[in-house]
């Protein structure tokens, strides 16, 4: 017993030695920046997080604890994803963190995707007779992690449509159970004219 | 709380984060260091646009690009397919030349001479430059005797997207129903690596729905491919992959799929053992560097060997090499990885004019490729430098077992991919 404790201190200090040999060799490099984290999202999320394309959400100026929160819940499973879970486990929690800060500094632009104006008109009515207004306030301009309220106002329609669907679908973790037996309740028509109302308020 | 989230949005928004650039003097350099980017894809055209943008425009950028306008290769699939017009496929650099304050030089690059630091163009002209980033993509091989340059128009490879792609269609939309396609994939490694497979999915759903009686032959060099299972597991859902049905046969090599010769005069491929006629012979040869990188020293074997940390070229100092053209095994030669890789580069090229050793580094590829309109699959890695070597941290590629909506809506996010990553190069 106590000699194979010897034993295992002796192969652990070669170790350790072995690791010390290992980071002279290569130059200690300064840790990856955000920037170097944060710019390799702009393939699909776009350049400064402002996504060009229908189903992906622009992620500029995001509450960073809202960020983190969300990719923490990407690395481990608890959101639902078809890709984000994947990408998500190839980062440290820090590595997810600086990412976080690095978009929640960059401003927040709106999309120019064009909207419908009755489909505008209806969500307007929606948002407040189904009361969405009482966490999205300011018209989906508000953010706030200590809700996991998410900024929809001027967000890419479509996004804001596939994501509706999505909470009908499955749990979420920050969706209320108010807010899903809500969605419940409206149709494809109605998700359309909510979705098409926060992406008009700019 | 709302005049606290508020006042969070407008402080923030106020703070815009416009260069993440490196402050301070640029030592023993001129006051405004020149770098030289040669190709304007999905490597060269980030790299223009992020050495303004991380430079805080204190670098002066010129890129030297061939064509006035660039066909993506990527996508490019849907157009031989019959579901996407290649004017969709088509960008141009004025835009974000324009915006982020890089010249564009339309002409050739010929040559470099590392020692002069020098680029000389078509027509005789010289550029200096003080860094210079390659990213000429891939040029071709002569491996399949019968296929050189001269059948490239009668048989088109559409390995290039442009006028190949629509000639490649063309020949699709020609042949009757009861005809036969042959698709001849390369030997790794190449461009895009599932395209091939992709190609071959995508004709398979033209076929279904326009020349039933129809059948594709994969002849294939190699005894696996790119996301393979996922690829045999779409083409059984969508196309009666491995049943008398199927519209889709695939030999592997060491089955006799290796071809070795070509008679395009009948539209013949030739195996060790076998012949087989086409109607459409489709076949994308082996692949090396671009021209540039043979004609200025830039390769060993047929690619370009760089240092992984800031894609430098091991054989010419201040000259970097991105993209397909350079060997960054283990990442992909794909769209996305030249994207993230010259990004990596551009931060370490600004760092290196700030005399600043180059920082960690991190890359990314997120390759989606489409069974049908209607299902997707896809890969995503997120990769770090471990001993030298890029190497994947984790991520994977889609779920074996999943639902129609799932590989639905990663055909949607396809598109969604396609178009920010095009904002990305060409806004």
């Amino acid at each position: 017993m106590h000699h194979k404790s010897i034993r295992t201190l002796v192969m652990a200090g070669c170790l350790a030695s072995a690791g010390l040999l290992a980071l002279a060799g290569t130059a200690l490099a300064e840790p990856a920046s955000e920037s170097m984290l944060s710019n390799t999202c702009a393939g699909c999320h776009g350049t400064d997080g402002v996504a060009a394309g229908p189903a992906m959400p622009s992620i500029a100026n995001m509450d960073a604890k809202i960020m983190e929160n969300l990719l923490m819940q990407f690395k481990s499973g608890e959101r639902p994803s078809t890709i984000m879970g994947r990408i998500a486990t190839g980062y440290e929690d820090a590595e997810l963190k600086a990412i976080a800060q690095h978009f929640s500094k960059l401003p927040w632009k709106s999309t120019a995707v064009p909207t419908d104006p009755k489909l505008v008109a209806e969500g307007a009515k929606l948002h407040k007779s189904e009361k969405c207004n009482s966490c999205h306030e300011e018209d989906g301009r508000t953010q706030s992690a200590e809700d996991g309220v998410m900024r929809q106002a001027g967000q890419i329609p479509h996004y804001l449509f596939l994501q509706m669907v999505n909470y009908q679908k499955q749990e979420y973790p920050d969706v209320p159970k108010k807010m899903m037996s809500r969605l419940s309740k409206l149709s494809e028509k109605d998700l359309q004219a909510l979705a098409h109302f926060y992406a008009s308020q700019k | 709380m709302a005049n606290l989230t508020r006042r969070t949005f407008i402080k923030a928004a106020g703070g815009a984060a416009a260069a993440v650039g490196l402050v301070g003097p640029a030592r023993s350099w001129a006051a405004e260091p020149h770098v030289v980017v040669i190709g304007g894809g999905y490597g060269g055209a980030i790299a223009a646009k992020y050495l303004r943008m991380m430079s805080g425009g204190k670098i002066k950028v010129t890129m030297i690009e061939r064509d006035e306008s660039y066909y993506s290769c990527p996508l490019s699939n849907w157009v031989v397919a019959g579901f996407r017009d290649l004017g969709v496929q088509k960008h141009s650099w004025a835009e974000a030349a324009k915006a982020h304050g890089f010249s564009v030089i339309h002409k050739e690059a010929e040559a470099i001479d590392p020692k002069a630091k020098t680029v000389s163009l078509a027509g005789g002209e010289k550029v200096s430059y003080d860094k210079l980033i390659v990213s000429p993509g891939v040029d071709y091989k002569d491996n399949i005797e019968g296929y050189t340059k001269k059948e490239y128009e009668q048989h088109p490879h559409a390995w290039h997207a442009g006028p190949q792609t629509e000639a490649l269609k063309k020949k699709l939309a020609a042949m009757p129903d009861g005809g036969k396609v042959i698709i001849v994939p390369p030997e790794d490694p190449f461009r895009c690596p599932p395209g091939p497979y992709e190609r071959v999915s995508l004709i398979a759903h033209y076929l279904k729905k326009n020349k039933p009686k129809s059948k594709i032959l994969v002849l294939d060099p190699k005894d696996k491919f790119s996301k393979q299972g996922l690829f045999a597991g779409g083409w059984k859902t969508l196309y009666g992959y491995e049943t008398p049905n199927s519209l889709i046969e695939w030999v592997a090599g060491a089955s006799g799929g290796k071809v070795a010769r070509f008679d395009a005069a009948t539209g013949t491929v030739f195996t060790e053992m076998d012949q087989h006629k086409g109607d459409v012979v489709n076949i994308i040869p082996n692949q090396k560097a671009g021209q540039i990188a043979f004609a200025s020293n830039l390769v060993e074997g047929d690619w370009c060997p760089v240092n992984k940390q800031t894609f430098e070229s091991t054989l010419h100092k201040d000259v970097y090499v991105i993209g397909d053209a350079c060997n960054a095994a283990k990442m992909p030669k794909s769209g996305y990885a030249a994207n993230s890789q010259a990004k990596v580069c551009v931060e370490a090229v600004i760092r290196s004019i700030h005399g600043k050793d180059p920082a960690d580094a991190s890359y990314v590829n997120t390759c989606y490729s489409m069974l049908s309109p209607d299902y997707a699959i896809s890969v995503a890695n997120v990769f770090k430098l471990k001993d030298g070597e890029i190497t994947p941290i984790n991520g994977g590629m889609s779920p074996p077992e999943a639902t129609p909506e799932f590989r639905k809506m990663e055909a949607e996010f396809n598109e969604s991919w396609y178009r920010s990553i095009m904002a990305d190069m060409f806004a």
